[in-house]
């Protein structure tokens, strides 16, 4: 009977996660289970990566847990590849991504975007060795760039933000050949080779690109940002009370100064107002 | 062993044109590899930039002579010591390689506990598993694909079509995303092991296929002549002959799957893979994790292969026909 009931259960259980998510589900699993569930990608430092005691650090993961003590339940995390992220359908998997996510309108097909949480500045590096002294010189160059990521949009010329309080940009590169990898590590890897051993230039994140120079990376970024990128927290489609609930909750650490204080502490400035 | 000939060949060391051979080819290669610039030549030109032509020529010369006395000793060795001498010299030519890198070694050590205990483990144990329900699968598949029912082996035969037919990496990702659209909920791990075990259980019906039909009919019709049902005659004629035959590519498969679960880590599982790529982030230092994977890899495959060479052993002493 005992393992009847189990069954039963599972089936249950099984039937209810089949179907479309209903308006509050999410937000009263999390309630009731005690644990928000958090998906983030530990391999983007400073956001998100393993500590000296392999544990789960960085700037992506303090918000993420600052949102879980507001909801008054423990943060946990899972640690799926970037595409399964975006690619929506978390079959409850998870409750939400704190993942430096762009917004934008592809993605907002799939995922709902509750609030924006900091403003990260997407810059040009080049290997030392490098001539190039403005964005132009690298038309019909061959620039690096992580797959999937609104920098490879934007060298695509192909960049929708949908959001509000984006900063206005232009297209200031023409590349030559786009080269794509699986994160941003490998591409600064591939610079680090020389000046157009692989690639003359890649686009990334300002301060990935910092933290990149300070461990003796032989590159400089090059001329000003080309776009202020807003960076949200994503959840399914499908739960707005939970979505609505979780922009309040950005919101509010906005508010009371956790967002400024925990951007300092992970990059000196405060990301999380810029404008 | 291949056939052990009682004709005896002229060995390396009495073949003079050989010798000549050996020794120009390593000068033109070691020459147009500009030896003078890599770590082998280190002792005779301590600085390569102030020494001409003629001093490199001679390095070159000199290398090249070492390189063909080091082949000629080596051939005069008895073979165990041989096989034993060959095998410490590649290996020293992969530490060399290795240690080229300029590698951070007390971060590797404050790495590596973490890498055996989360990485070795996770790794471990999912290759364990999927390796055992594919070979129930493969059982089973095998005796499909012989039946004479067609829905058996019209099924069997579909089901290796396809999973040899798919990258196992898309069949991952089909099984993790494509499992909840039709209302089954797999975790991550599970889903990596259903991917392995299916794929893996496809590539060994045909080894265990295989394995079935090299035993000769007359064994079938032996068995059937004394009154063996087909249970019987399997489990007591059959397998116990094919399955020396199936041992060598089975343990292919065996160590192919434990490189191929790195697969799993796209899924997020902390196996040795994702370790390797994550840990090492934060201080630059993806390439010091990827090198100690790769020999924490190749030991457990080492194991691997003992275990296979015993098992082999076992077979040829008890089952010598």
């Amino acid at each position: 009977m005992n393992t009847f009931k189990k069954l039963a259960a599972v089936a249950v259980a099984l039937t209810m996660s089949a179907g479309a998510l209903q308006a509050g589900d999410v937000l009263d699993k999390v309630m009731a289970d005690g644990v928000l569930r958090i998906s983030t990608d530990p391999a983007w430092p400073p956001q998100s990566f393993l500590d000296e005691n392999n544990e789960m650090d960085g700037f992506d993961v303090d918000v993420a847990r600052a949102i879980a003590a507001k909801l008054g339940v423990e943060a946990a995390f899972v640690t799926p590849d970037w595409s399964l992220i975006t690619a929506g359908n978390w079959a409850g998997r998870w409750d939400i991504s704190v993942g430096s996510m762009t917004p934008t309108k592809e993605r907002a097909e799939v995922l709902s975007f509750p609030a924006i949480y900091y403003y990260v500045p997407a810059s040009v590096a080049v290997h030392n060795d490098s001539d190039a002294q403005a964005h132009s010189d690298l038309n019909g160059r061959t620039i690096g760039v992580s797959a999937a990521s609104t920098w490879e949009q934007y060298l695509r010329h192909d960049l929708v933000i949908d959001a509000v309080g984006v900063p206005e940009f232009d297209y200031e590169i023409d590349p030559g050949e786009i080269k794509t990898y699986g994160t941003d590590i490998p591409v600064i890897d591939e610079l680090r080779l020389g000046d157009g051993v692989r690639i003359n230039a890649m686009i990334g994140s300002l301060p990935n690109f910092l933290d990149a120079i300070k461990n003796g990376y032989p590159i400089r970024v090059l001329g000003e940002p080309l776009f202020f990128e807003p960076l949200a927290v994503a959840v399914d489609l499908g739960d707005e009370e939970f979505s609505a609930k979780v922009g309040e909750i950005v919101e509010a650490l906005r508010e009371d100064g956790t967002l400024a204080e925990l951007s300092e502490k992970w990059y000196d400035f405060d990301f999380a107002n810029t404008n | 062993m291949l056939y052990a000939d009682t004709v005896r060949n002229r060995s390396l060391s009495e073949q003079p044109v050989l010798i000549a051979i050996i020794f120009a080819v390593s000068c033109v290669v070691f020459a147009l590899v500009g030896l003078h610039h890599t770590l082998l030549a280190l002792p005779f030109l301590p600085q390569p930039e102030e020494h001409g032509l003629v001093t490199q020529g001679i390095a070159t010369l000199v290398v090249a002579g070492l390189f063909t006395l080091n082949i000629l000793l080596i051939s005069r060795l008895r073979l165990r010591l041989q096989i034993f001498v060959v095998w410490a010299e590649l290996f020293m030519c992969f530490l060399i390689f290795f240690f080229a890198f300029d590698l951070n070694f007390p971060f590797i050590l404050t790495k590596l506990p973490f890498l055996l205990t989360q990485g070795v483990f996770t790794t471990l144990y999912v290759s364990a598993i999927s390796i055992t329900i594919a070979t129930v699968l493969a059982i089973f598949g095998a005796i499909a694909k012989l039946s004479s029912n067609g829905f058996a082996f019209a099924i069997a035969s579909f089901y290796t079509s396809m999973f040899r037919g798919l990258p196992l990496l898309v069949q991952i990702y089909l099984i993790y995303l494509g499992l909840p659209q039709l209302g089954i909920f797999v975790d991550a791990v599970p889903a990596g092991v259903i991917a392995l075990s299916l794929c893996y259980g496809a590539y060994m019906t045909e080894i265990f296929r295989a394995g079935i039909m090299s035993i000769d009919k007359g064994q079938w019709e032996a068995a059937r002549s004394i009154g063996f049902k087909f249970g019987l005659t399997m489990r007591r004629v059959i397998l116990p002959q094919a399955v020396p035959i199936i041992v060598p590519p089975l343990g292919n498969q065996f160590i192919a799957m434990l490189k191929d679960s790195s697969l799993v880590s796209v899924l997020g599982v902390w196996e040795l893979m994702y370790l390797a790529r994550t840990l090492g982030q934060r201080e630059f230092r993806h390439l010091e994790m990827l090198l100690t994977v790769a020999i924490i890899y190749w030991v457990m495959t080492i194991v691997f292969e003992i275990v296979q060479g015993r098992i082999e052993s076992y077979f040829q002493k008890h089952h010598r026909r």
